[in-house]
């Protein structure tokens, strides 16, 4: 298995470079100047003429796209056009906020989603199944932002319980160490600032961990339900196994072969939810940073932005496939051949 | 059993455990001022800064310029480092004589040494500020604290430059110290120190107890990026911020919600009038078809519904424009009023067919900033069109975009509008309507008019402010003979603040505070 996921980081590259040539030349088909947006009112042509020779936006594009290439293969990403600071410095200054509340977000949906599908399928149409899914299709249907506003209603104005919004109070002002607030609190020994942060956590990861959880509940209890009518069920029970050995060692690890699967793929919906989750939440981390970057034109963030983005799709993709290869031994036997 | 608040609380083990940073102490608590800014500052540099409103707030809270507007009607400049000054007769040489015993926040004395550092290097490091302070001729220090400016031409602006964040006075040991990393550093001698910077999260001032005007009564001012209009709101309204401002216009809050806080307990809202206008405006060096008749675009004037407007689409949050000039400026010209267009469906209708001009004929792409605001207005002046015959299709577009549409002149109508960031009427007239500047960003991209180019240089180098003035009234009166657009609203300068911040004087223009007097009950 760890050839083959070798094999799968090494066929990464030639992925991120056709993403890479996409998304390079999609932003400069996107109507706007960077130098006239970052001049503001009153430049003129002679001004604007000079920024763009200075940010090199007047090369031709196939000579733009080469030198950034050079830049990237020497780890460099460019520099932000709006603020001048290296783009790569500027991803890793945010990314521990989208990875804090992404990897939360994803690990409440499993614990959330995967446990609620199986036990409605195991009381299918009763009262509780009847209620989750009433509320998977809430949460599959109900926008974003329409949730984040009524949870920030409810527990931060109404309840008054969590904060509205941030990752911290700003009244904490502690250096940081790892980036990732909540354990920076602790490696500081600052338990009140660890606890703030998990705080400020809650209601971001809950609006982004929704969709996911619905989606995955409402998954789950179908293929269970499927899994439960298969005649490998039938002789299970019918050589005398516990209902409760049927359920978890036969039905759930069959089913949840393709619901690994749609967590995968859910995650890249749950990566772009993360755009505007981190903008109403004024949460800082790389979602927001690419929005801002589009609107400003900042041609070498949103190219830096969108890579970061692509590989963590990626590596997610590749840990379901081998996730999929613990569970089920007919693919572990395909990676190995 | 009953399940109620707490029990749901223990459920999601918030309740049990402490409140974390909110159990700070409230007295502590009570000298740190939350402001809430939707962007990060573009940059703490005054040698960079291109009078974006959040950096430059923060510029004049941490430096200090050597004059400054005088609060409350911010009429007159009044000395900040200059103790005093004096101008020459023909307008071209200042002469400044600084406050002794100032320091910088590095503890280096702030001397005419270091005013002349800074004033160079914005001349030669901000693209700015080329067209204004490439006029300086020299320089020169004096005297440990006595400097003599002189100007190659007249430019009675100057001192009003002077006043903005662009001109404030940098501790040129730390500018040696930081390199291209002052701009996340600075060092000036404002009432304020720069504490930290954290993007898209906070900036952080430190009160700087050694303040030449004394210590400000806040201990702390922390600037929250929070790019939400709704998520301020909450905040503002659950405590969380104490301050927010209107002073991003295009993700400015819903009227719906100005009105919503209005009468909220706790909450109070300043407004006050703006030197911001905004206007439906032709592409003036391209008419095409029926729009380059002067009858036309009249008629367009008389089409629009001003005081439906205001009242309707913009809940009295913004006042009426008349002409070139907003009417809180000096140089307006009070018999503007009646000269301006009044809302006359009879007289639209007429003029356009006296222009040849039939129902139906006529077909605009009327393009719009993106965001609800612009989108109501946009809308409603498309009603006001087609109520005399002329077919308005509303295209709202991107602001990046737009602004190249606009610079390209590919565009037959469109709303905009200007800030002035400096206060003088120049900030609207020269830059507005110069035909040499018609190819800039967001001008009125007039035609080459030698006869209205020279009256605008002419008022803008007078140095007799009664003359300057007079001057300025004919330039409005020749601008709108030319009908070059509808002018229709100034949008009032919006403050929300909790109620027990106290000491805030809200300036117009530009709309940057000050907040040495600020304090919280």
């Amino acid at each position: 298995m760890g050839g083959y996921a070798l094999r799968r980081l090494a066929a990464l590259l030639p992925v991120l470079f056709l993403v890479l040539v996409i998304i390079f030349h999609l932003t400069r088909f996107i109507p706007g100047d960077p130098a006239v947006t970052l001049l503001g009112p009153g430049a003129t042509d002679v001004q604007i003429a000079a920024l763009r020779a200075q940010l090199r936006l007047d090369e031709p594009m196939g000579m733009q796209f080469l030198s950034y290439l050079g830049g990237l293969l020497r780890g460099d990403l460019g520099v932000s056009l709006k603020t001048g600071a290296p783009v790569a410095q500027e991803i890793l200054l945010r990314l521990p906020a989208t990875i804090e509340l992404s990897v939360l977000a994803l690990l409440v949906a499993i614990v959330v989603g995967i446990p609620l599908g199986v036990v409605s399928a195991i009381r299918a149409n009763t009262g509780f199944d009847h209620a989750v899914r009433l509320v998977s299709l809430l949460g599959v249907s109900m926008p974003a932002f329409l949730l984040a506003l009524v949870l920030q209603l409810v527990f931060g104005i109404a309840l008054g319980w969590l904060p509205i919004s941030g990752r911290t109070s700003p009244f904490f002002l502690d250096d940081p160490v790892t980036g990732f607030a909540v354990i920076d609190g602790l490696i500081n020994g600052d338990g009140e600032a660890a606890w703030d942060a998990f705080r400020h956590l809650l209601l971001p990861t809950t609006v982004l961990a929704a969709f996911l959880a619905a989606t995955l509940g409402r998954f789950v209890r179908n293929t269970m339900l499927e899994t439960m009518g298969e005649d490998y069920i039938r002789t299970a029970r019918a050589k005398g196994l516990p209902e409760r050995a049927v359920f978890f060692v036969h039905a759930l690890r069959n089913s949840l072969l393709p619901a690994v699967t749609v967590v995968g793929l859910k995650f890249a919906e749950m990566l772009g939810g993360a755009i505007l989750t981190e903008t109403v939440f004024a949460w800082p981390g790389i979602g927001r940073f690419m929005f801002d970057a589009i609107r400003n034109r900042d041609y070498p963030v949103i190219q830096g932005a969108t890579l970061v983005f692509a590989l963590m799709f990626m590596l997610v993709s590749l840990a379901v496939d081998l996730i999929q290869a613990l569970l089920d031994p007919r693919i572990r036997k395909r990676m190995a051949s | 059993m009953k399940f109620g608040k707490r029990q749901l609380a223990s459920l999601l083990g918030i309740a049990a455990l402490p409140k974390g940073a909110t159990a700070q102490s409230a007295a502590a608590r009570n000298r740190i001022l939350v402001v809430g800014v939707n962007a990060d500052p573009a940059g703490l540099e005054p040698g960079a800064n291109r009078a974006e409103p959040i950096g430059s707030e923060i510029i004049l809270n941490v430096f200090d310029t050597l004059v400054a507007w005088t609060p409350p009607a911010f009429a007159q400049l009044e000395g900040r480092l200059a103790r005093s000054w004096t101008v020459s007769g023909d307008g071209r040489v200042f002469t400044f004589a600084l406050r002794p015993g100032v320091k910088f926040h590095d503890d280096t004395a702030c001397d005419a040494a270091a005013v002349k550092f800074s004033l160079e290097r914005t001349r030669d490091s901000n693209p700015f500020m080329r067209a204004t302070f490439g006029l300086i001729d020299a320089i020169e220090v004096t005297g440990p604290l006595e400097l003599r400016i002189t100007l190659k031409e007249p430019m009675p602006v100057f001192l009003s430059l002077l006043a903005q964040p662009q001109a404030a006075i940098v501790s040129p040991a730390a500018v040696a110290r930081h390199g291209a990393a002052f701009n996340v550093n600075p060092v000036g001698t404002g009432p304020f120190r720069f504490r930290s910077y954290r993007p898209d999260t906070d900036v952080v001032l430190d009160a700087n107890p050694d303040y030449f005007r004394g210590a400000p009564r806040l201990a702390r001012i922390i600037y929250r990026v929070i790019p939400d209009a709704s998520t301020r709101r909450l905040e503002l309204e659950n405590g969380g911020l104490d301050l927010v401002q209107q002073n991003a216009q295009l993700a400015a809050l819903p009227t719906q919600d100005v009105r919503a806080l209005r009468g909220r307990a706790g909450i109070e809202v300043i407004e006050v009038p703006s030197q911001i206008i905004r206007q439906l405006e032709f592409n003036n060096s391209g008419l095409q078809g029926p729009l380059r008749d002067v009858r036309v675009r009249r008629a367009i004037t008389h089409a629009i519904d001003y005081d439906g407007l205001l009242d309707g689409v913009l809940g009295g949050t913004a006042d009426r424009v008349y002409g070139p000039l907003p009417s809180n400026s000096w140089a307006f010209d009070p018999a503007i009023r009646d000269l301006a267009p009044k809302y006359d469906v009879a007289r639209a209708r007429a003029l356009l067919a006296e222009a040849g001009v039939q129902p139906g004929q006529l077909k605009l792409t009327l393009y719009s900033f993106q965001g609800s605001l612009w989108g109501a207005v946009a809308t409603f002046i498309q009603a006001n069109l087609a109520a005399v015959g002329i077919e308005a299709t509303v295209a709202q577009t991107e602001f990046p975009a737009l602004r190249a549409l606009h610079v390209a002149g590919r565009f037959e109508v469109a709303l905009d509008g200007r800030q002035p960031w400096y206060n003088d009427p120049d900030a609207h007239i020269t830059i507005g309507y110069l035909s040499s500047l018609a190819d800039s960003a967001m001008t009125f991209r007039m035609p080459a008019d030698a006869a209205l180019d020279a009256l605008i240089l002419r008022a803008q180098t007078t140095v007799d402010f009664e003359a300057r003035k007079q001057l300025y009234f004919q330039v409005q009166r020749q601008i709108m003979d030319r009908v070059p657009a509808a002018w229709l609203f100034s949008n009032k300068l919006i403050v929300f603040k909790r109620a027990n911040v106290k000491g805030l004087v809200v300036n117009s223009a530009p709309p940057l505070n000050e907040y040495h007097g600020v304090f919280k009950e």
